[in-house]
């Protein structure tokens, strides 16, 4: 059968050229971040050859040493993610129980809320930062943990992620825990969280990673050395007089870790958590 | 799917295995709530007085400034000053204001003159009259020792608000090895514009012919004047206004005076080198294109001396700028600071502003950092002349700080005129439009500008 | 209406008890995130609104009022028409090609294809990284005389080019970055959706002889249309409100040419302190995007069907 022969090469070569381009888009997406850590270990003379190299002839850490010893790092790391758990484990509470309400709790005026809840997701963050400074400062919170956790344990996108999750979620499961006498509460807590296991993974995935990247918000509330996050000490290498290029790469590698590590960690739950979520409304 | 029926016991069970996560986390949100709030300005416990300076020194100086800390503290065992780093521009000024307004401010911070006028309507910093004639008093004679550029600098509306720190002045950077190569002496930098220009097309080379130069002889800092470089491009053409004869401003500040001949003239002479040599295909990051010796002259500042010092390989002076058509110029700047009145410890924090005045420390802060000795006595300190010998850039530095001249103080909208002025210096160069034109659009925004100011 | 039984009176009765109840929880539930909100939203937008009608500079006790005059400057500055066209500019150039690469990606992942996953953690890593750090590396990329990007050109004869310093480059580079960083997020999305179609479908369609082309047209697309539509909507919202990066990367040069709508915003707050005109600005922002996604929900949802 020469005509499915042919068509059999045809496939393969197919998926030969597509296997080519799917690579070299990879290639592509990753060959900045593969450029960053490479040029982070080099040295200056080194970086500032034509045409670049991509292998070190002398790997050295020397960036590394530089940029710590210019920045307490270490403080840094562990405000960024002192901050950025303490943010994820609030919102994963907050948003389980108003998700909940919204999904299942019948009461007049829920839909109204939730849309204006919705509402608010379209509003740029610049329009309130303003003002929520000030709260801040009214609360006297400003350069402080708290400023950086507490405007964060609420969220719009988490609520809505988990109440699009808690709908899939069949009715007669809840039906039965109700006969079996449990309480709104007791249903969130029994039945709808231990179900949404990848959804609160979802969720707490996406808020560490806005929490240790955010730079805006930090930027205008931290002011001491002491309260400063990783980003805000990367900013350091990014000052006027400064184009270090080897240390702000050092820099730059030591505030993209911690995040990468989060995420091969918990890319399972993540790309599940989207997949289950479903977004439709 | 089917569902056992829930018991009670099974209930708990799953929470158990499966919200372990749920429970760990709320635990670490109980004890972030639980734990006090850092950063509080608290006096150390051996009694001694801490005052928060805040600067921003680029990295390669910050051994300087522990080194002159550590002095001062040896001189002082009852204070002890902690230096933070604020990244410097936009964001300085809005950390100072942000920090006012949330009572977190330090007690001594870098100042530049355009950011006073915010900082004074918010009633948030001393003037210094108030130390000068205090109890701990500078004497006059140390006041008119300092030079008078940077006096004018260092006021608001005639009032006293900081006291400088250090001194900067512009130079031109000139790598040696090139000016060689392209068969120039380097002892011989450009003394006027035309050799400027001249100089600057014979070290642009096209090295493989490709019709784009590799090789650049000047650069000539155009930004993008939306950033935060914009305010750095215009202080770079500051110098070449003052050497057309110009001014900024006039004398009473009703006026901005930008839209001069002299300003166009300087302008003029940016726009040709800048079409000339084919800046717009070169890189911005002249500190780069130095380093890799693919750039042969640039303006510079003395806080960059110890960065190209660290580069063994390159074989580089600094020169003073060259004439213009007036006069020999440059543009004189500096740090200041300034004494917040959120401080708790005034007096001890003036000790410190006072104490950087001193001869000694001046010259010992200028051979540390590179950065120029702020009054005229310095130089009588043998110790920091014998050094001046031996380091020629920073010699070239201090000896154009005797005709360095301070752009006149703006007071009011200093930010929005400046930000005028850097959009017609990007326009003119790489917007490839007419210097006068865009020159007098800026000039008639910025003087609309003054004319709303309800002189208080 | 229906005259009411006893029997659905006493329904109607027990729905009540339950609604009560339910109130009781409601509040509760949602009292953790209301009292946030109240703090960090709502009166954040209600203040902002109120300050966008006065002028105030942050320091001063007292907030002039001026009414519309915010707006009315805003809208006669021709400052404010070019950065809104430098937004638009940047969402069509960045949209559709983030969802084209996205969808595509997708699609192939969605195949036969080795090393699945591998490929999937590639695309999704820029999404991770911090837009500080993106926008520094990229800085690198883009950088003329030693950048990487001028290199990759260059072994295929391509000319270098400026690209942070040319006003129309300048632009493209945004996008290209501004699509590098998140079109990894879209791919899970669409990733999603795709598995979410029933492989029935495609089984029926082959049986009828339908291609492949006409089975992704078919099939596919139609199906695939709820998540491309939140796609969308999500995609414009989000390129209206770039910040980050613009901030890292171009600082809205050269010659103003990336200044987006947040970067103007953001130099009116906080380099001259104009409180009341960024208010304004920043309302008019939340305007346009509200009516933009009104649009959308009214002229694209028609063609959006649910499976």
């Amino acid at each position: 059968m020469p005509a499915a022969k042919k068509r059999t090469v045809l496939t393969l070569s197919g998926s030969v050229l597509l296997h080519v381009v799917v690579y070299g888009l990879a290639l592509a997406t990753i060959a900045p971040f593969l450029w960053m850590v490479l040029t982070s270990v080099k040295d200056l003379p080194e970086i500032l050859t034509y045409p670049p190299r991509w292998i070190p002839e002398r790997a050295t850490l020397d960036n590394f040493v530089n940029a710590f010893e210019a920045a307490p790092f270490g403080r840094y790391y562990f405000n960024s993610l002192f901050v950025a758990f303490s943010v994820t484990a609030g919102q994963l509470i907050t948003c389980s129980m108003a998700a909940y309400a919204f999904a299942r709790l019948q009461f007049r005026g829920r839909d109204v809320l939730f849309y204006l809840f919705l509402g608010t997701m379209m509003i740029p963050g610049q329009v309130t930062m303003i003002p929520s400074f000030m709260v801040l400062h009214w609360l006297g919170w400003v350069d402080s943990y708290y400023a950086l956790i507490v405007p964060g344990l609420a969220s719009a996108f988490g609520t809505f992620l988990l109440r699009q999750f808690f709908l899939t979620i069949p009715r007669d499961l809840e039906d039965a825990a109700s006969l079996d006498g449990c309480s709104r509460f007791g249903v969130l807590w029994r039945i709808i969280l231990p179900l949404s296991r990848p959804a609160l993974a979802t969720l707490a995935i996406f808020t560490f990673m806005g929490v240790f990247n955010d730079f805006l918000w930090a930027l205008i509330v931290v002011s001491s050395d002491e309260m400063k996050t990783v980003q805000l000490g990367l900013a350091i290498f990014r000052d006027r007089y400064q184009t270090d290029w080897g240390q702000l790469m050092a820099a730059s590698v030591t505030a993209t870790l911690p995040i990468i590590i989060v995420f091969f960690a918990a890319q399972k739950y993540f790309i599940r958590g989207i997949t289950l979520s479903g977004m439709k409304d | 799917m089917n569902i056992p029926p829930l018991s009670a016991h099974t209930c708990s069970l799953r929470i158990a295995r499966n919200l372990h996560l749920l429970l760990i986390t709320t635990l670490i949100t109980g004890m972030s709530i639980l734990l006090p709030a850092c950063g509080g300005k608290e006096e150390d416990r051996s009694g001694k007085v801490e005052i928060t300076f805040w600067h921003s020194l680029v990295s390669s100086t910050v051994p300087a400034l522990q080194d002159l800390i550590k002095k001062f503290e040896e001189e002082h065992p009852g204070i002890t000053v902690k230096a933070q780093y604020v990244p410097t521009g936009d964001a300085l000024i809005q950390k100072l204001v942000t920090a006012v307004h949330s009572n977190t401010a330090p007690d001594v911070s870098w100042i530049h003159a355009n950011f006073m006028q915010d900082l004074i309507e918010a009633d948030a910093i001393y003037t210094m009259e108030e130390f000068i004639r205090g109890p701990d008093s500078l004497p006059q004679a140390d006041l008119q020792d300092i030079y008078p550029a940077l006096m004018e600098q260092a006021k608001w509306r005639g009032v006293l608000y900081s006291m400088p720190m250090e001194a900067t002045a512009l130079g031109l950077l000139c790598n040696r090895e090139l000016f060689r190569n392209a068969g120039l002496d380097p002892d011989q930098p450009p003394r006027d514009w035309n050799e400027l220009r001249a100089m600057a097309r014979k070290l642009t080379l096209d090295k493989n012919g490709d019709g784009k130069f590799e090789q650049m002889g000047l650069f000539i800092p155009i930004f993008p004047y939306s950033g935060p470089y914009g305010d750095w491009m215009v202080w770079q053409w500051y110098p070449f206004l003052f050497q057309a004869g110009g001014n900024v401003i006039t004398l009473d500040q009703s006026r901005v005076l930008f839209d001069s001949p002299e300003a166009i003239t300087a302008l003029t002479l940016w726009k040709e080198i800048y079409n000339d040599l084919n800046l717009s295909s070169f890189t911005i990051d002249y500190e780069v294109a130095f380093a890799s010796k693919t750039l042969a002259m640039a303006i510079d500042g003395p806080w960059n001396i110890p960065r190209w010092r660290k580069m063994k390989n390159l074989d580089w002076t600094v020169a003073p700028l060259p004439a213009g058509p007036a006069r020999n110029a440059t543009v004189a700047g500096g740090e200041y600071l300034s004494i917040f009145k959120q401080s708790r410890h005034p007096k001890e924090t003036w000790m410190f502003v006072k104490w950087m005045l001193r001869p000694d420390v001046q010259a010992f802060w200028s051979m540390r950092s590179g950065y120029l000795p702020v009054r005229h006595a310095v130089r009588s300190v043998k110790e920091y002349n014998d050094y001046l010998e031996t380091d020629p850039p920073l010699r070239a530095y201090v000896e154009s700080m005797e005709f360095a001249v301070a752009p006149r103080p703006i007071d009011y909208h200093s930010l929005r005129i400046s930000r005028h002025l850097a959009e017609a210096l990007e326009q003119a160069t790489l917007g490839r439009k007419d210097p006068a034109t865009v020159l007098r659009r800026a000039a008639a925004e910025s003087n609309r500008l003054l004319e709303s100011v309800v002189r208080k | 209406m229906v005259k009411a039984t006893p029997h659905a009176d006493q329904h109607q009765q027990s729905r009540r008890a339950r609604e009560r109840k339910d109130i009781i929880a409601g509040v509760l539930f949602l009292s953790p995130t209301l009292l946030v909100f109240s703090l960090f939203v709502v009166f954040p937008v209600v203040f902002s609104f109120f300050l966008s009608f006065h002028k105030w500079n942050m320091f001063s006790a007292e907030q002039a009022f001026v009414g519309f005059d915010n707006y009315a400057a805003i809208l006669v500055n021709p400052e404010f028409w070019s950065v809104l066209s430098n937004t638009a500019l940047y969402t069509l150039g960045t949209v559709p090609l983030n969802m084209v690469i996205a969808l595509a990606a997708a699609y192939v992942l969605n195949k036969k294809i080795i090393g699945r996953r591998i490929l999937r953690t590639a695309f999704f890593l820029p999404v991770v990284m911090s837009p500080v750090a993106a926008a520094v590396i990229w800085r690198w990329v883009y950088e003329p005389n030693f950048g990487l990007l001028n290199y990759g050109l260059s072994v295929f004869g391509i000319p270098s080019v400026n690209w942070l310093n040319d006003p129309t480059a300048a632009m493209f580079a945004l996008i290209l970055m501004g699509v590098w960083k998140s079109f990894g997020v879209n791919l899970v999305l669409f990733s999603a959706g795709l598995q979410g179609i029933p492989e029935q479908y495609y089984e029926a369609a082959q049986i009828d002889g339908a291609g492949k082309v006409r089975q992704f047209w078919n099939i596919t697309l139609p199906l695939l249309s709820p998540t491309t539509f939140f796609i969308l909507v999500m995609s414009i919202i989000s390129s209206f409100q770039v910040f980050d990066t613009v901030y890292v990367l171009t600082s809205g040069g050269p010659l103003g040419s990336t200044k987006v709508l947040v970067f103007y915003l953001y130099e009116n707050a906080f380099k001259y302190f104009e409180m009341g005109y960024a208010s304004a600005v920043a309302y008019l922002l939340f305007a346009i995007v509200f009516v933009l996604t009104l649009v959308q929900v009214k002229y694209l949802r028609g063609s959006v069907h649910y499976g």
